[in-house]
């Protein structure tokens, strides 16, 4: 269980001001809401990457600001992220960026045969080609294909949570379904705990189990995708609008183009 | 009364500013240097990774290092030759040009080039990984941007530059020794006569040790900067701009800190 307690953040302005929320293992969870309202500040203080000005992440009771530095390095070894545009080395082709997901030690253990091995067996997950992209460098793969790396990298590590942000965001509507339903498969065959950070509002309710709706750095909403739909709140119905307005709008302009 | 307590008031204000901006830049990059130190010590450092930055910083950069040493000993050699005619006696070019080459433009001015070729480079580097999530990656998969992007440049600046100042220098005396004897008709036996009458072998030492204090500050400057960076494409361009900057000003005032420290 991912348990956020009462997390404040502020930068130049407070971006999360008091978020409780509990994901239960196991479970498929989105949050939702307007641009700037700290979903990804909120996910990335699940593993320290933004420290909260106040509060604390528990991950299976243990906390991970107030453990140690053990409990933060713990706590980014049981996660996978997978970060909005892929978030590749540069530097580094497709077998090494992917071989990085693969916890330090374990990786000194294992001899490059294995190595590739693992590898391959996660690109295949992903639905890529290992013997076409392994050998690859980011700027020669497309977007759809980066993200599929990037998730490899983030699932080789066996995660028991796997952190999306915005998997869908850049992708054409037939690369970002793709996406979708891999999301829902890996997180099925990998058995982990998932929270999904999004715009795709009906992508979300489709493959999560709860939804949670973030608002002027506050929690709105916290519930099933079925109490979403008919929630009755003036906020979360002008947000459910606009975001459908805005992907029929996308669904249009991908039409015509 | 009030038309004079403003422009005070925000007098002390822009100096408080400016003074806590540099304290923190100081004790960031003190933390810095210290994770460095402590990676190196704990052989966390891929030795493949510095030896990448070697050859980078290193060979990369020897053309115009090269380059920019020749014209220092023949800018050196014509000046000292116009200044010299007829007052002093002709020789003295060599010790005015091996000085002046081994005490400062070969450092400083490999250091200056560096700060744009190798400098800048890092810093963008850097700051690109950071606005496109990479050093955030590194992190969420619990490895250590310290141990695998600051420290190989940090280890390779220092190894690199008293090696390539000792390159500069060289060359540099070479080029003032053609130019002294193409120019004033200086013979090269008396160049070395006069070089060799002012020289102390604790020159070359002064020499290498500002490379390897240039070398150590370059690279920890730009790391610190380009990890700094924030905004996108348009904070990559401003934090490069101030690194280079930062490291010029930097390399400038280290540059006067070495005679009071090392020839007195």
């Amino acid at each position: 269980m991912i348990h956020y307690r009462n997390i404040h953040k502020a930068f130049d302005l407070p971006v999360l001001a008091g978020v409780d929320l509990q994901v239960e293992t196991g479970e498929m969870f989105a949050v939702f809401g307007p641009s700037g309202t700290g979903k990804s500040v909120l996910l990335k203080t699940t593993i320290g990457l933004i420290t909260p000005d106040r509060g604390d992440v528990e991950i299976d009771g243990a906390s991970v600001f107030f453990g140690g530095k053990g409990a933060l390095q713990a706590a980014r070894h049981s996660v996978g992220f997978v970060f909005q545009n892929a978030a590749l080395f540069d530097s580094l082709n497709v077998f090494d960026n992917v071989g990085m997901g693969i916890p330090e030690d374990e990786l000194a253990r294992l001899k490059r045969p294995e190595v590739a091995r693992r590898v391959g067996r996660v690109l295949e997950l992903v639905n890529l080609d290992p013997s076409e992209v392994m050998g690859k460098i980011p700027s020669e793969l497309s977007g759809g294909m980066k993200k599929r790396v990037g998730i490899a990298r983030a699932i080789v590590g066996r995660p028991k949570i796997l952190l999306w942000d915005e998997p869908t965001t850049g992708l054409d509507p037939i690369n970002a379904a793709a996406v979708e339903r891999l999301i829902t498969r890996l997180s099925q065959e990998l058995e982990v705990t998932s929270i999904l950070v999004t715009h795709d509002v009906e992508g979300g309710l489709d493959m999560c189990d709860r939804v949670a709706m973030l608002d002027g750095g506050r929690l709105r909403f916290c519930g099933t995708p079925a109490e979403f739909r008919t929630f009755p709140d003036r906020v979360v119905r002008a947000f459910v609008d606009r975001a459908a307005a805005e992907a029929a709008l996308d669904v249009a302009t991908e039409f015509n183009d | 009364m009030p038309n004079v307590i403003a422009p005070l008031a925000a007098w002390f204000a822009g100096f408080g500013r400016g003074t806590q901006l540099t304290l923190a830049h100081a004790g960031s990059l003190g933390r810095l240097f210290w994770q460095i130190c402590r990676v190196t010590v704990q052989l966390k450092v891929s030795f493949r990774d510095v030896a990448n930055q070697f050859y980078i910083m290193g060979i990369q950069s020897l053309p115009i290092v090269l380059v920019t040493g020749a014209l220092a000993g023949i800018v050196t050699s014509q000046q000292g030759g116009y200044q010299m005619t007829s007052i002093v006696p002709r020789y003295v070019i060599g010790s005015l040009v091996v000085e002046t080459v081994v005490l400062e433009m070969g450092p400083v001015l490999t250091a200056i080039v560096l700060v744009g070729r190798v400098g800048a480079r890092i810093t963008a580097e850097l700051g690109t990984m950071v606005v496109s999530e990479q050093i955030d990656a590194y992190h969420s998969l619990g490895r250590d941007p310290v141990a695998l992007l600051a420290a190989p440049r940090v280890l390779a600046g220092v190894i690199v530059l008293p090696l390539l100042v000792g390159i500069a220098n060289f060359i540099g005396i070479i080029a003032g020794m053609v130019t002294a004897y193409l120019d004033v008709g200086l013979g090269y036996e008396s160049f070395l006569y006069g070089a060799r009458l002012f020289w102390h072998s604790w020159d070359l030492l002064y020499s290498l040790s500002k490379a390897m204090i240039f070398g150590l500050a370059i690279p920890l400057i730009s790391v610190h900067m380009g990890l700094l960076t924030r905004g996108g494409a348009e904070g990559v361009g401003r934090t490069t701009t101030q690194a280079v900057m930062f490291m010029t000003l930097t390399i400038l005032i280290l540059d006067a800190l070495f005679p009071p420290l090392m020839l007195q």
